[in-house]
């Protein structure tokens, strides 16, 4: 398996680098540049200009590839345009926001997802478990955006239950208790919302699964024995079923920060996906290439990891 | 002859799934043949009522009529910010909303079908080659590379939005009948087809294709739902289409605004709960689809 | 059947929870309705953009200390980079506001006034200015403030390894500027170090927007003590000197920051108007689509940048007042007449251009029926500009200027007489040789709305007989947008945008004929002599600048190559504790924040 696993990696080095071509000539082609924005009569055009030369931009396209490639290499993914800090550090702290969301989102899909879909395979077609299914797929169908402004709206303003914009309180001193507490009082209600609107995948799968499991040689022979069906389920059929469900872990992750660009929009929550649309709208081409970059690596290191994890937990399976 | 033998070596290998399972299975779940018939009447509905209205007029601007509630003058759904016409916007949206969707599904489905049978089929450096270009595609952020591009290109319209999405959304399809026709191809039929000299071409497409036939169709009925979706959320991002081309999209997207949101529910209401319908029946067929296509998941 | 009844029951719920939602909406639509009957029975002054008070007095005995809690509304994180010198950017601009190293005071006419922490004094003969600091000023730190700060914020700007947009032509206007820049100098020989207290600057010419901070003026100080260690180049605008801690000579100084989310400010014992009588300031971003709730249940005293937009949900809050000013920016059509040389960088007007046709542009202007745009969709927020100068420059704009008025007879008038007569007889005007005639009109994109007025107004044109469509097709996103008409695009006729003029309103880099942003590219020698004018040493007398702006102001009315469309009003909503608040440029409370005081321990509800 090392062996496959290594040669995975390579292979990714090739990718990423045909991902960075791509998107560099991508980034390059969307009309303005990180200095439209700054039209005023204030500033003066030929200033203007001037920036525009010395960032290279009138330079071809391979060498300013070649520059910002062999930075790459050394760790250095330029300057943001709009921020003026270098995108690594601005990335690190945008990224850091996006991923505590994601993994409380992950954790609260689990929770709703894993006992709504054993229920629901469970009982199939019983009066809970097309309820179950109604559920998961109103949930797929409504805009993430409707329903988060309405959880704003209800639990923010009107019920004032959870704050309603920001990571954290600016009053606390990073690094005590109650600034690690403010800090997931305020992830509580973007991952809730997130949670509720991408359950719809696992409970259709583990329903799946465990109707699967039913008609298994195992379970009918566990019975057959005179094990008593909750056993059966406990011992068993849960197990089985949920493997699978842990393996896809990396899967969902790397799914929930692309997500995360809806409702990081609403939530006002600085995280990735928001500074992705912000870069765009600003032609923030470093930032907008490495976000890419990024995400393309997570998206390979997340099939490797459901893949290892997959043949870890079933060894039948190989990866290759 | 050869189209003789190819016909019977198909008969003897397929199992017995098609269309007659399908039809079991949905006459089990009244549940599905109501969501069946409610969409197919739903679909019909609104591209043929949109024939017959007169987009121009609907899209007109009356500063008068600016927000009037439903009911109200004769405009049975109201009207929004620009006294434009709700139920007119909703037909004209729905109907290119559905079209969009479905014109990517199709789009999507001949190059991933195709593809996706080649490489199975064929194996080998074929396979090696287009593996790493569907891999490629996977490995790209769809949303933020669909993004960069509809800022790129100058002109942007239905048929450009079709497109691009397209252009990124055929590779699960591809890689699904892919696997699907890897193990396929190694069946008797095919070794058999083989030996006969049937061309490659009918192999895969009269004696594979229609094998995978069953698990396609639940594919792209999921496939289509998606595809409703992603358009509603580039709109919502900013990057969907005009409003002078409503989508259902555009229309759902008005709420943006916390005043529609709260206060002209007429404006974005009908046409979110038109979404939550189709999608709704759209995965209710495609789950009665999916138990035809998977013997273990049939009721009872 | 049960299957079916679980679908509508669930669709009901949701409509359930969704009505739930509105259910004071509909109260407010109801009064809605009531003030839109009033503000038909009152015709607004259309001279008048402000529709709100600029002041806002509230009764009640203060409390000591307390905190003002500010919501800046956007959507996008803010920057934070927190010395003037080095931002450029509109929301970290207006958290400085509260912290701000500014040593001059403006008055109502944006001219620097003598109450500031430094005095200007010109001596235009010698083309010298001299500032001088008043009294003993201190920075938050202690440290007292000297010549030396005066002088430092220039050796930024003017560093050869500074890279923001504050250097320019105008900058180059101080003497041995560009020496300095191309680093052939060590230091800015124009800038003299008189004593601790006052310096002295050369300039190259002076013109009457030195009284305005211009000319390569600058308008702060930077702490020096601070700054001097950190390298210009890279790691000065990433240093806490200029993110987390800045010294300031504000009346608030930045304790906290969360990074593009809030900012945490405490009074500054050494603000040299005394010590502000509030203990804090909190100002956090708040997305647009909340910023109405936001402001209903109390969570904040004031939103700065709050959208126009959604003045529906703020105007019938009884918590809130609301305050406005009008914007220092207008916007306007502009028709193509030229294009621009970039090796010259100079425009050349081209007469045999399409649009230029005086009798053309003005139908156009005349077809147009802003007076219900800015009344329904900017419910008053926007009014009918009638010139290139915003009224707040009271001593510059002419007032008397009809503009162009929707008046679709007049259009047609003209354009029947200019030869423009629709020939085969579709409704649509062909052009003076009987050909196909379609106008393109180039416009940004933004929210629906801006969708509808540009339908609208090509609806207009219609009525008028002009054929207009939209470049591209749809509207056009703000980079691609100022791409096509720098560039002059030839599938651009006319196009609509919009200029924040700043407190200097001189038009030279507008529509001069070196100016790159001239981007209609019209070019007259008359032009070019009024632009002179106004800012020509005969200027420093008022009263010829103001002549010379009214002159400017009716040729270009006449012209029409670019045409004014809206002036714009500010909003500031701010909650019923906040004792006053005072926006009026000649009097904010803005340049007073000691002042501010406030009435409870929490915003009102």
């Amino acid at each position: 398996m090392w062996k496959t696993i290594v040669r995975r990696v390579l292979l990714m080095i090739p990718q990423m680098f045909v991902l960075s071509l791509f998107i560099f000539i991508l980034a390059k082609q969307m009309p303005g540049d990180p200095f439209t924005g700054l039209i005023t009569p204030e500033t003066s055009p030929a200033r203007l200009e001037e920036l525009r030369i010395q960032a290279g931009f009138y330079d071809p396209w391979y060498v300013q590839y070649y520059h910002w490639i062999t930075n790459a290499f050394q760790g250095d993914f330029g300057r943001s345009y709009t921020y003026k800090i270098a995108v690594s550090t601005l990335i690190g702290e945008r990224g850091l926001n996006t991923f505590w969301l994601s993994l409380l989102s992950a954790i609260f899909i689990y929770l709703i997802a894993i006992p709504l879909g054993v229920l629901a395979g469970r009982y199939q077609e019983s009066f809970l478990d097309k309820s179950i299914t109604l559920y998961s797929f109103i949930s797929y169908a409504i805009p993430t955006f409707v329903l988060s402004l309405i959880f704003v709206f209800i639990f923010g303003y009107k019920l004032m239950w959870f704050p309603t914009s920001g990571t954290v309180d600016v009053g606390l001193e990073p690094g005590t208790m109650a600034y690690y507490w403010n800090k997931i009082y305020h992830l509580l209600l973007p991952a809730l919302t997130y949670a509720i609107l991408g359950t719809t995948a696992t409970i259709q799968y583990l329903r799946s699964e465990i109707i699967d499991a039913k008609t298994q040689d195992y379970v009918k022979t566990a019975r057959s024995k005179g094990i008593p069906m909750r056993k059966v389920y406990t011992r068993h059929i849960f197990r089985n079923s949920l493997l699978p469900i842990a393996a896809f872990l990396g899967f969902t992750i790397t799914g929930l920060l692309a997500g995360s660009i809806f409702i990081e929009t609403i939530y006002g929550f600085p995280g990735m996906g928001q500074l992705f649309i912000n870069s765009i709208m600003s032609r923030d081409y470093s930032v907008i290439t490495a976000l890419v970059m990024l995400y393309g690596f997570l998206t390979l290191l997340g099939s490797l990891l459901s893949d290892i994890i997959m043949s870890i937990v079933d060894p039948r399976i190989r990866i290759d | 002859m050869e189209q003789q033998n190819n016909e019977m070596v198909k008969f003897e290998n397929s199992p017995p799934t098609g269309m007659q399972v399908v039809l079991r299975e949905f006459k089990k779940d009244k549940l599905a043949i109501i969501s069946f018939l409610g969409i197919t009447f739903l679909i019909i509905g609104f591209l043929v009522a949109a024939m017959f209205l007169n987009q121009e007029e609907i899209l007109k601007i009356k500063l008068l009529e600016r927000y009037t509630e439903p009911g109200v003058n004769g405009y049975k759904l109201g009207t929004d910010e620009a006294g434009r016409d709700m139920l007119g916007q909703l037909v004209i949206g729905a109907k290119n909303s559905i079209l969009i969707a479905f014109a990517i599904t199709i789009i999507t489905s001949i190059a991933g079908i195709g593809l996706g049978i080649v490489m199975g089929y064929y194996g080998g450096f074929i396979d090696n080659l287009f593996m790493r270009i569907t891999e490629f595609f996977m490995t790209l952020p769809n949303l933020m590379v669909i993004i960069v591009f509809v800022t790129i290109i100058p002109k942007y319209g239905i048929f450009e939005l079709i497109l691009i999405i397209s252009l990124f959304q055929w590779m699960s399809t591809a890689r699904l009948v892919r696997s699907k026709a890897l193990s396929e191809g190694r069946r008797d039929y095919v070794s058999a087809s083989k030996t006969m000299g049937t061309s490659d071409f009918a192999i895969m497409f009269k004696g594979i294709l229609p094998n995978l036939s069953s698990i396609l169709i639940v594919e792209l009925t999921l496939n289509f739902a998606g595809n409703v979706g992603i358009e509603t959320g580039l709109s919502f991002l900013g990057f969907g289409l005009p409003p002078s081309t409503p989508s259902l999209g555009t229309l759902v997207n008005y709420a943006r605004n916390p005043i529609v949101l709260s206060e002209k529910w007429w404006v974005w209401l009908p046409a979110s709960i038109l979404i939550l319908i189709l999608m709704l029946g759209i995965n209710y067929v495609g789950q009665a689809l999916r138990r035809a296509a998977d013997a273990k998941q049939r009721i009872g | 059947m049960k299957k079916n009844w679980l679908l509508l029951s669930v669709i009901f719920a949701v409509m359930f929870v969704l009505a739930a939602c509105n259910n004071d909406g509909k109260e407010a639509a109801k009064t809605g309705d009531g003030n839109k009957e009033k503000s038909t029975q009152t015709e607004p002054n259309k001279e008048d953009t402000a529709k709100f008070p600029m002041e806002v007095k509230n009764e009640g005995d203060a409390i000591k200390g307390g905190t003002l809690k500010v919501a800046l509304v956007t959507d996008t994180p803010f920057k934070g980079v927190f010395i003037p010198e080095l931002s450029d950017d509109a929301y970290d601009s207006t958290i400085l506001d509260y912290a701000k190293n500014e040593i001059f005071e403006l008055d109502g006419d944006f001219q620097v006034k003598d109450t500031g922490i430094a005095k200007l004094e010109v001596d235009k003969d010698n083309k010298k200015a001299k500032i001088t600091i008043q009294g003993d000023v201190k920075w938050s730190d202690g440290q007292p403030l000297t010549a030396d700060d005066l002088i430092y914020p220039y050796e930024i700007i003017g560093h050869p390894d500074y890279d923001g947009v504050r250097y320019d032509d105008d900058f180059e206007n101080i003497v041995g500027a560009k020496e300095y820049h191309d680093g052939k100098e060590k230091t800015i020989s124009g800038i003299k170090k008189i004593d601790d207290k006052s310096i002295e600057i050369t300039f190259k010419k002076v013109s009457p927007a030195i009284y305005s901070v211009g000319d390569g003026l600058w308008g702060y100080a930077a702490p020096k003590h601070q700054l001097e260690s950190i390298p210009v180049k890279d790691a000065l605008i990433a240093s806490d000197a200029v993110r987390k801690n800045p010294v300031t000579l504000g009346a608030f100084k930045i304790d906290k920051v969360v990074n593009g989310e809030s900012v945490q400010l405490v009074a500054n014992e050494h603000y040299f108007k005394g010590k502000p009588k509030l203990d804090k300031v909190v100002i956090e971003v708040v997305p647009s689509t909340s910023i109405g709730e936001a402001l209903k249940t109390g969570k904040y005293d004031l939103a700065e940048h709050y959208p126009t937009n959604q003045f529906d949900s703020i105007k019938d809050l009884s918590n809130i007042s609301i305050v406005s000013r009008p914007e220092l920016s207008y916007s306007y059509i502009g028709f193509k007449v030229g294009k621009y040389d970039k090796a010259n960088r100079k425009n050349i007007f081209d007469a045999k251009s399409k649009m230029n046709d005086e009798s053309l542009r003005q139908a156009v202007g005349y077809a147009m029926d802003i007076e219900s745009v800015t009344e329904k969709f900017y419910q008053g927020l926007r009014v009918r500009a009638n010139s290139l100068i915003p009224p707040v420059f009271a001593s510059y704009y002419d007032g008397t200027l009809e503009g162009y008025h929707y008046d679709p007879e007049k259009a047609k008038e003209l354009l029947e007489k200019a030869g423009y007569k629709d020939v085969d007889g579709d409704g649509i005007r062909e052009d003076k040789d009987g050909k196909k005639f379609t106008l393109r009109l180039a416009a940004m994109s933004g929210s629906d709305t801006d969708e509808a007025i540009a339908e609208y107004y090509r609806q207009n044109w219609k009525e008028v007989g002009l054929n207009v469509e939209l470049t591209t097709g749809r509207l056009i996103e703000f980079n691609s947008f100022y791409d096509k008409v720098k560039a002059d695009d030839p599938e651009i006729d006319m196009f609509m945008a919009a200029w924040k003029t700043g407190t200097n309103p001189s038009p030279a880099g507008l529509y001069g004929e070196g100016a790159e942003f001239n981007f209609s590219r019209f070019v007259s020698a008359d032009l070019t002599k009024m632009l002179e004018d106004i800012d020509s040493e005969k200027s420093m007398d008022p009263d010829h600048r103001a002549k010379a702006f009214r002159t400017w102001q009716e040729y270009m009315s006449k012209t029409a190559t670019t045409m004014p469309m809206y002036f714009r009003t500010e909003l500031f909503p701010v909650n019923k504790r906040v004792k006053n608040f005072n926006v009026d440029y000649a009097n904010e409370t803005k340049s007073a924040l000691q002042t501010i005081e406030l009435t409870a321990d929490a915003p009102v509800k």
